[in-house]
């Protein structure tokens, strides 16, 4: 006999038939578009928009420094060392320049008193490479800043007396105050000069002929990379080859709060991401399975008169990709319209600018994903098509069901054998696009496996939940009221498929909870970082008798915060580390000549700001221990055990490290990088460094009050770049929340999609209770049992996983997790409501269908 | 017990009306079993919504036990039903998440006070079904399932009971004990019945028959004739 191999239907009627129905059932399939839509919107537009933001917010962090990295040193770079800058410029754009920091006299013409000032010399052409120099009266540092004029603090002004336009004579020649500075955007991470701070051009500090080979003077080059520079790690590495004695900073550890908060929000924008587009394609699927339930009959017709199969698998394969299609171009244009409206809504905050051109990179990434998720999602239900056999169309067939669990169970997984396969697909697709989108590396890892891990834990739980319910129910049905036990009974309507509604129901509050409280607990923790309250203002040189006084005049100023940290410094130096002398040192990226005048302090616990990443704390004020700061030890290849040897004035201290630590910048220990116990420094001479927390406004009123009762001690006012990092820490979370409304929206259309699936059957439910009497109260109150208690379930399997969740990945992320009781109870609350308003949203106009139009099509 | 004047109904397919019923006058006494028999999109279901209130006419009146339920609000038709009218279908339409009990309990729990549980399970006992009280229609064959629908339409002992093709998915075996129960519950409880049928064997059994052909009555065996083509 021969056999034709040709299928019944040809390409071009598959598709025909595909597009046909598709045209007649818009509205079934606008839950399927949408849920396309927001998958491929939010892996181009708010992806887009996540990505420029976090350049945008890297931008700000870039400015603290004023460059993307810098080399600080004790000289100037030698020819051959500018030889290999150069070539570096040339072969990677790295641009540079230099700044000069070092101590002089000033006074004022006509005034003999001279003050101590910081000096620092810039090129007002180049400097600073991000970020910008304040002045007042409001100019541009290249015009007003030029040979002949300084710019200068305002505690200048207040010490010498003197005024915008009066001349300033340093190193015997004159310069015209030409304004005042509001804003130094590297005053962070310059070194805390003494004295106020007086800014000169190079060629101005030439005439004055302080700088001689051999002066006090620090030079910090900064450098900024171009776009084919490449990554910033590894132009740092280079830097540091040419440049072996330099102390080599780059961006991300200008604030440690501010680096942080970005790898958080980095790793919190990739999951909103990952999870809007898992969402969206479990959305996909329920709606795929809906609608070939209601295509039952249509398939089995088109099985009895010869189609096969694989003829309409080809059918609806099309239909997906159709539907794939349109979801990813409407989803394209809904992310190409947020990538461009966000920047006027959070621009005002942030300088993010839309797109200049369609970023076809990452669109058609996008696109591609979202049609990849689609057909892989919607491979299960439509394998199920093998399963229609073609009498359906002379009688359902009505057979006895096995009442055996076990064998049922078994019998559908080995009938199921390729759906498995395609979940299985599926599993290894998700965790490949989750890892290639990830820019956290960690939360791609984890948030893949955990899950895959989690859905299979849920799905289990979820028909673990329903059987025990129906237990319940069989026990006690009744004896319960008949609405509740009908709303209760209709969880286990057939086709109903209550237990994976109930997973991806409960899959999707787990993660919009997840985002929630890992939002929450990172959010926290990033305002505790840059808390409004920390300090602003260093105060420098005090003396020890000056403490106290000083101490209590700043408490009484207005605006001023009830917190003044202090520690004193000691001036020592460091003779040598584990036995070998300084001079026999060998150190990376540290200039010796640093270890000469170290400043060191005494604490004996650990104090406000610090954090101890090696090693442990002492417990006595006479205990053998040296704390390190991490950076320093780094360099210095210091760890916890190594032997230091100080000498301060005429005393030697022998001590071993004991902890290594992290100290947040905006604390007045940050100033330190040594910190002794209090009895190894006993009795040497020390000033103080003082932290306090003024009201912005306030600042000026202050200085003036200091001024007038200790003019010695130096006002340094950081208020600017704290306002900056707060600022950030702001946008951050809210552009994190703003985010993860898009996962809540995927939720709601994955529990539409699955109350429409049923709506068939539900509309029939509906005609034949109205024909046996049942109002439409009643009805109603049918329904809501059953969404409520859907809803419920749902939000208790979501709320549980979602703690178990975010405690894994916040210990991860080395972010202290609290669980949230009432969250959570508003979250199973709120998931009960919405299941409640999503379902009968789903079920429009069920409640009006009239019943002969139902029954006659029977 | 049913009274139908000028009963009319017409639905709209695209620009065109159609005319389903022409203008159809009934009287069905109390006790009478009334056969209506017809060719494919006569009209017959259409009538049996109409005289169940499930549609309203395009003009005319349908007065259930003296009530003229064309103008009732839903919810109060839903009640006429419930309290008047019992349900006979073809595919049977039980509830599949209920049990064979609960499905016959249901339209005492709608319309009735009291526990009408006793009466559920004697009904299920007396169409053969004592043993399968708790199944679900899923574990029942087409005729349990059919003989279940039975004892839910009588269990509120209405005035009528309308049945549509109640045996049209049964072989004729099963068939013919299903109308053996519906005629021996009708006539125990001197019920209404108003069956739609295509089969003469079933009709024949009936008090009284009727055909409709293009939306009117055409014959009414009762002996008054009507001309075809009217």
């Amino acid at each position: 006999m021969e056999t034709d191999q040709k299928p019944a239907l040809g390409w071009s009627t598959a598709v025909k038939i595909a597009w046909r129905e598709l045209r007649a059932s818009r509205t079934k399939f606008l839950f399927v578009i949408l849920s396309v839509a927001i998958g491929v919107a939010s892996l181009t537009g708010v992806r887009g928009f996540s990505e420029s933001f976090q350049k945008a917010l890297l931008d700000q962090a870039r400015s603290i420094m004023a460059a993307d990295l810098s080399a600080r040193m004790f000289r100037l770079t030698t020819q051959q060392e500018n030889a290999k800058l150069d070539a570096l410029s040339v072969a990677k754009g790295v641009e540079r320049t230099s700044v000069t920091e070092m101590v002089s006299m000033a006074s004022l013409q006509g005034d003999p008193v001279p003050l101590l000032v910081s000096l620092k010399v810039v090129d007002p052409v180049r400097y600073p490479f991000y970020g910008t120099v304040m002045l007042n009266p409001a100019g541009d540092l290249r015009s007003l800043l030029t040979d002949s004029t300084v710019v200068v603090d305002d505690n200048l002004l207040v010490r010498l007396r003197a005024k915008i336009g009066d001349t300033l004579k340093i190193g015997g020649q004159f310069f015209k105050i030409a304004a005042v500075i509001e804003k130094e955007p590297d005053r962070l991470t310059a070194g805390i000069g003494l004295g106020p701070r007086v800014m000169m051009t190079r060629a101005a500090v030439d005439r004055t002929g302080l700088l001689q080979q051999g002066s006090r003077a620090t030079e910090r080059y900064l450098f900024k990379l171009g776009p084919q520079s490449g990554k910033v790690g590894d132009i740092r590495g280079e830097i540091e080859k040419i440049l072996p004695d330099a102390q080599i900073a780059d961006f991300r550890e200008t604030s440690p709060a501010l680096s942080e908060g970005l790898d958080h929000a980095t790793g919190l924008l990739s999951l909103i991401c990952l999870v809007a587009m898992v969402l969206g394609a479990i959305g996909v699927a329920m709606a795929m399975r809906a609608h070939l339930q209601q295509r039952i009959d249509i398939l089995a017709i088109m099985k009895s008169i010869g189609a096969k199969s694989s003829d309409i698998l080809r059918i609806y394969l099309l239909q997906t990709l159709l539907l794939g299609v349109t979801g990813g171009l409407a989803g394209i244009a809904c992310g190409v319209a947020v990538e461009w409206a966000l920047p006027f809504f959070f621009g005002k905050l942030l300088p993010l600018q839309p797109p200049l051109r369609l970023p076809v990179r990452s669109v058609s990434a996008a696109f591609g994903t979202g049609i990849l998720t689609t057909v892989l999602f919607c491979l299960p239900p439509l394998l199920d098509v093998r399963k229609i056999r073609p009498n359906i169309v002379l009688r359902r067939a009505v057979e006895g069901g096995d009442t055996d669990g076990k064998v049922v169970f078994w019998k559908r997984v080995v009938e199921n054998k390729a759906q498995w396969i395609s979940v299985v697909v599926i599993v290894l697709a998700l965790a490949g696009i989750a890892a290639a989108l990830a820019d956290s590396m960690l939360v791609g890892k984890w948030f893949a496996a955990a899950l895959c891990g989690l859905l299979v834990v849920i799905l289990g739980l979820s028909a673990v939940t329903l059987r025990t319910l129906r237990a319940f129910l069989n026990k006690t049905r009744l004896h319960l009221h008949s609405a509740l036990r009908h709303g209760l009974a209709n969880l286990y309507r057939p086709g109903n498929q209550s237990a994976a509604v109930l997973a991806a129901l409960g899959t999707g509050v787990m993660l919009i909870l997840s985002v929630f409280l890992m939002q929450h607990a990172i959010v926290n923790r990033m305002n505790t970082d840059a808390a409004t309250s920390a300090a602003n203002i260093f105060l420098i040189d005090i003396s020890q008798d000056e403490v106290q006084g000083v101490k209590d005049l700043m408490l009484r100023q207005p605006g001023v915060e009830k917190k003044f940290e202090s520690i004193p410094i000691v001036s020592a130096r460091i003779t040598s580390i584990d036995g070998v002398s300084v001079d026999q040192l060998k150190v990376k990226n540290y200039p010796k000549r640093l270890l000469s005048s170290v400043s060191v302090t005494w604490a004996d616990s650990i104090p406000e700001g610090v954090k101890v990443l090696q090693g442990k704390w002492w417990q006595k004020s006479d205990a053998d221990g040296l704390a390190i700061v991490d950076h320093v030890a780094r360099r210095l290849n210091l760890h916890p055990g190594s032997s230091v040897y100080f000498e301060s004035g005429d005393k030697a201290i022998h001590t071993h490290v004991a902890a290594i630590y992290k100290a947040e910048g905006e604390h007045v220990f940050a100033r330190s990088e040594f910190i002794l116990p209090s009895r190894a420094l006993h009795g040497l001479p020390n000033v103080w460094y003082a932290a306090v927390h003024v009201q912005p406004s306030q600042i000026p009123f202050m200085e003036r009050a200091l001024f007038a009762a200790y003019p010695t001690v130096t006002v340094i006012n950081i208020a600017d770049i704290l306002s900056t990092v707060q600022s950030v820490v702001h946008q951050i979370t809210l552009v994190i929340r703003f985010l993860a409304a898009f996962s809540i929206l995927s939720g709601a259309i994955i529990l539409a999609s699955s109350v429409a699936s049923t709506r068939f059957r539900r509309i029939r439910e509906v005609v034949v209770l109205k024909t046996l009497g049942a109002t439409r109260n009643r009805i109603a109150a049918v329904f809501s049992i059953e969404f409520i208690v859907l809803g419920l379930l749902a939000g208790m399997v979501g709320v549980i996983f979602a703690n178990l969740l975010s405690r894994v990945l916040l210990h991860k992320m080395d972010v202290s997790y609290h669980p949230e009781f009432v969250v959570s109870g508003i979250s199973v609350i709120a998931t009960a409501v919405l299941a409640v308003v999503t379902g009968w949203v789903a079920s429009f106009r069920i409640l009006g269908q009239k019943p002969l139009e139902v029954l006659r099509e029977e | 017990m049913i009274e139908v004047r000028g009963l009319k109904k017409s639905i709209r397919n695209g620009s065109r009306t159609v005319e389903i019923l022409k203008g159809i006058d009934l009287s069905v006494p109390r006790g009478q079993f009334l056969a209506v028999m017809g060719a494919s999109g006569s009209g017959k279901s259409t009538l049996l919504g109409l005289l169940a209130g499930l549609d309203a006419p395009t003009e005319g009146e349908v007065l259930v036990d003296g009530t003229e339920i064309s103008q009732l609000s839903e919810d109060r038709l839903a009640q006429v039903r419930g309290k008047k009218i019992g349900f006979v279908f073809q595919s049977y339409q039980l509830i599949p998440t209920l049990t064979a009990l609960e499905n016959v309990l249901l339209p005492h729990e709608l319309n009735a006070n009291g526990d009408g549980k006793q009466r559920a399970t004697l009904l299920l006992e007396t169409v053969g079904l004592g043993d399968r009280l708790h199944h679900y229609p899923v574990q029942l064959s087409g005729g349990e399932q059919q003989r279940v629908a039975l004892a839910r339409a009588f269990v509120l002992e209405p005035l009528i009971v309308l049945a549509d093709e109640p045996t049209g998915n049964l072989d004729s075996n099963n068939g013919q004990h299903v109308l053996d129960l519906l005629t021996a519950r009708q006539r125990e409880a001197d019920t209404t019945l108003v069956l739609v049928t295509h089969d003469k064997q079933i009709a024949d059994r009936a008090d009284r028959r009727i055909f409709l052909r293009d939306g009117r009555i055409v014959s009414d065996e009762n002996g008054r004739q009507v001309n075809y083509g009217d």
